[in-house]
């Protein structure tokens, strides 16, 4: 049975390197997520952060039939599909919508090939769990330092782009007059959105990274009107999402049949509950200035 | 390379054609059987020599059985044959749903798995490490040919005689280790080889739940990938014994750890490495690897020098 005390005793987790490899590799790829997050939401544009990220599972079951690092593949095929949505790209949004979801189909389809043929053809038997829902613990690392660099390269490009990205995503005619390159700047910011999705692929998972970029902006704009402050609301929340779904993936060694329950499992759980508890508490605030009024 | 590929294939038609019409024509006695993994099918062949044509269906040792994917043309020979051979256990579920959907009187199937009588909950599918399963296969291949095929019954039953024989040379192989090395700590992968081993009388420090998730391809505990590499690291080991099928950027990091630790690592394979051995051979060489590891610290990274597999997946 598990217990607190004899686990904070044992103080294995903090000696443990693959929990130290999951704490810096996640960390780094959710506030990251949370940051380029929060624009996503407001420029509405999460269906094409979700369609980047599942196109980037071809990238990601490309490098492993190749024998690249994983984060070169995810992030070369974001890259790709990013840039290949600007260019058929409208700013019509049911058209956006519309050329994501089939770039998408198309994406997971070269996925199904290449998760095929790594299973066929190379010993990397378990190419689909981890390029779909990605395993934390068996990263390995080295791929630490490059990791974070790209991370810190995302951030750059969130700080550069935060002013022009505000107005447009607030009227993008006032910010053409103003004299913003705004196709450019949009290409940028899917370029960000890239990184964002690879880095989150790698730890969670291609399929589940949406959740990450999505869930703790959409609970931290609930939480807040001003774009900067829901940054740093969505950065805590992804961080202590990340790292406290690494702990209880880590203590559920204890209490669980075969040892162990997969970390992205309690990641998504961590974000959906404070989803729905941010969607409570701005109801009671309503509520109660209804009632005050 | 896809050029190498298609003349390769073209050469293997050609032979199957040039094969199949001239077997066609001059020997319609000849009994159509099938191991499902190519180590079943090597004696099913040996107990039936040439009145038996065999196939195998799994038989690429450089990628992962358990992933195994069906073709149509597999299910028309699966279906047509007379004599199926199949780990079960789940290893080749797909096999078995094949067999039920045309079932066949005619047919003589044999399930290694209710033939030795295990329940479905039996962790480890890898039966064929197991000297006894294997003598109790070969019993059971003779007598399903035997009620094919009555008039060569007495060859049957010489071949199964000379093939039980060589599989004492294997369990005294077994037992001069087992004398000689007593209670050997070993590190391992995945269960591939654990039957084996066991009757080696080795003692497999690794988790099960690690090895578990190494061959289900989950996410293992990092409670687990540290004691793995305690093991290596703190020298509690004589071995690290592998699975060549299976190489995961997590299995490549116990690889480097044994080495940088001077723990010597030792391939199994979970399908008979081809050409070059037949089902004993392969099962002494497995045998001779895991001596000269534990004996002179030498590692033994593939019974099969010749073709190399590709670089398997890494990480940076």
């Amino acid at each position: 049975m598990f217990s607190p005390a004899k686990f904070i005793t044992a103080a294995g987790f903090f000696h443990n390197s693959a929990v130290h490899v999951a704490l810096a590799i996640g960390g780094s790829a959710a506030v990251v997520s949370a940051i380029v997050g929060v624009f996503t939401v407001l420029r509405a544009q999460s269906f094409a952060g979700h369609a980047l990220a599942d196109i980037s599972s071809a990238g990601g079951s490309a490098a492993l039939l190749f024998g690249l690092p994983p984060l070169v593949g995810f992030l070369a095929m974001a890259m790709l599909a990013a840039s290949g949505m600007e260019v058929v790209g409208s700013r019509q949004i049911r058209e956006r919508d519309l050329v994501s979801g089939v770039v998408l189909g198309a994406g997971l389809g070269v996925t199904a090939l290449f998760l095929y043929l790594d299973v066929s053809m190379t010993t990397a038997s378990n190419a689909a769990n981890m390029v779909m829902f990605g395993s934390m613990f068996t990263m390995a690392p080295e791929t630490m330092i490059p990791a974070l660099w790209v991370a810190v390269l995302a951030l750059a490009m969130c700080v550069l782009l935060y002013r022009p990205l505000l107005l447009i995503a607030i009227d993008p005619d006032i910010a053409a007059i103003r004299g913003l390159n705004v196709r450019l700047i949009g290409l940028l910011y899917l370029l960000t959105l890239s990184i964002a999705v690879a880095l989150s692929a790698m730890t969670i998972g291609a399929i589940l990274s949406t959740a990450l970029l999505i869930g703790p902006a959409a609970t931290a704009i609930r939480w807040s009107r001003r774009p900067g402050s829901a940054m740093v609301i969505a950065s805590v929340i992804a961080i202590s999402a990340t790292w406290g779904g690494i702990f209880l993936a880590y203590a559920s060694f204890y209490w669980t049949p075969n040892h162990g329950w997969p970390v992205s499992f309690f990641i998504v759980a961590i974000i959906f509950l404070a989803y729905l508890a941010s969607g409570r508490t701005t109801a009671l605030a309503r509520l109660r200035r209804a009632m005050a009024g | 390379m896809i050029s190498w590929r298609s003349q390769a294939g073209v050469a293997a038609l050609a032979l199957i054609l040039f094969f199949g019409t001239a077997r066609c024509g001059m020997a319609s006695g000849l009994l159509d059987a099938i191991g499902i993994e190519n180590q079943y099918a090597n004696i099913i062949q040996q107990i039936g020599g040439n009145f038996v044509s065999v196939t195998a269906i799994i038989t690429n040792p450089n990628t992962d059985p358990h992933t195994f994917e069906v073709s149509p043309k597999i299910v028309s020979k699966i279906t047509s044959a007379s004599l199926v051979v199949e780990n079960g256990l789940g290893y080749d579920a797909w096999a078995n749903k094949i067999i039920e959907a045309a079932p066949s009187r005619r047919r003589k199937i044999i399930n290694v798995q209710h033939l030795l009588g295990l329940p479905n909950s039996t962790p480890n599918p890898h039966l064929w490490y197991d000297p006894k399963a294997i003598s109790a296969v070969a019993k059971a291949i003779a007598a399903d040919l035997t009620t094919l095929d009555p008039a060569h019954a007495a060859f049957f039953n010489d071949r199964l005689r000379r093939f039980d024989e060589s599989l004492r040379a294997w369990m005294a192989a077994i037992n001069s280790f087992k004398a000689r090395y007593p209670d050997t700590p070993v590190a391992v992968t995945e269960p591939v080889a654990n039957y084996m081993l066991q009757a080696l009388g080795t003692r497999i420090e690794t988790p099960f739940s690690l090895q578990l998730a190494i061959m289900n391809g989950t996410d293992p505990s990092p409670q687990d990938i540290a004691a793995e590499n305690a093991l290596l690291r703190e020298h509690k080991v004589k071995a690290l014994v592998y699975n060549r099928q299976v190489m995961t950027p997590l299995t490549e990091s116990f690889l480097n750890t044994a080495k940088k630790n001077g723990i010597p690592v030792v391939a199994v394979y979970e399908t008979m490495p081809t050409p070059g051995y037949d089902f004993q051979s392969w099962m002494r060489a497995e045998i001779q690897a895991l001596t000269k590891a534990v004996a002179m610290g030498a590692s033994t990274e593939s019974l099969l020098p010749a073709s190399e597999p590709p670089p398997p997946a890494r990480l940076f």
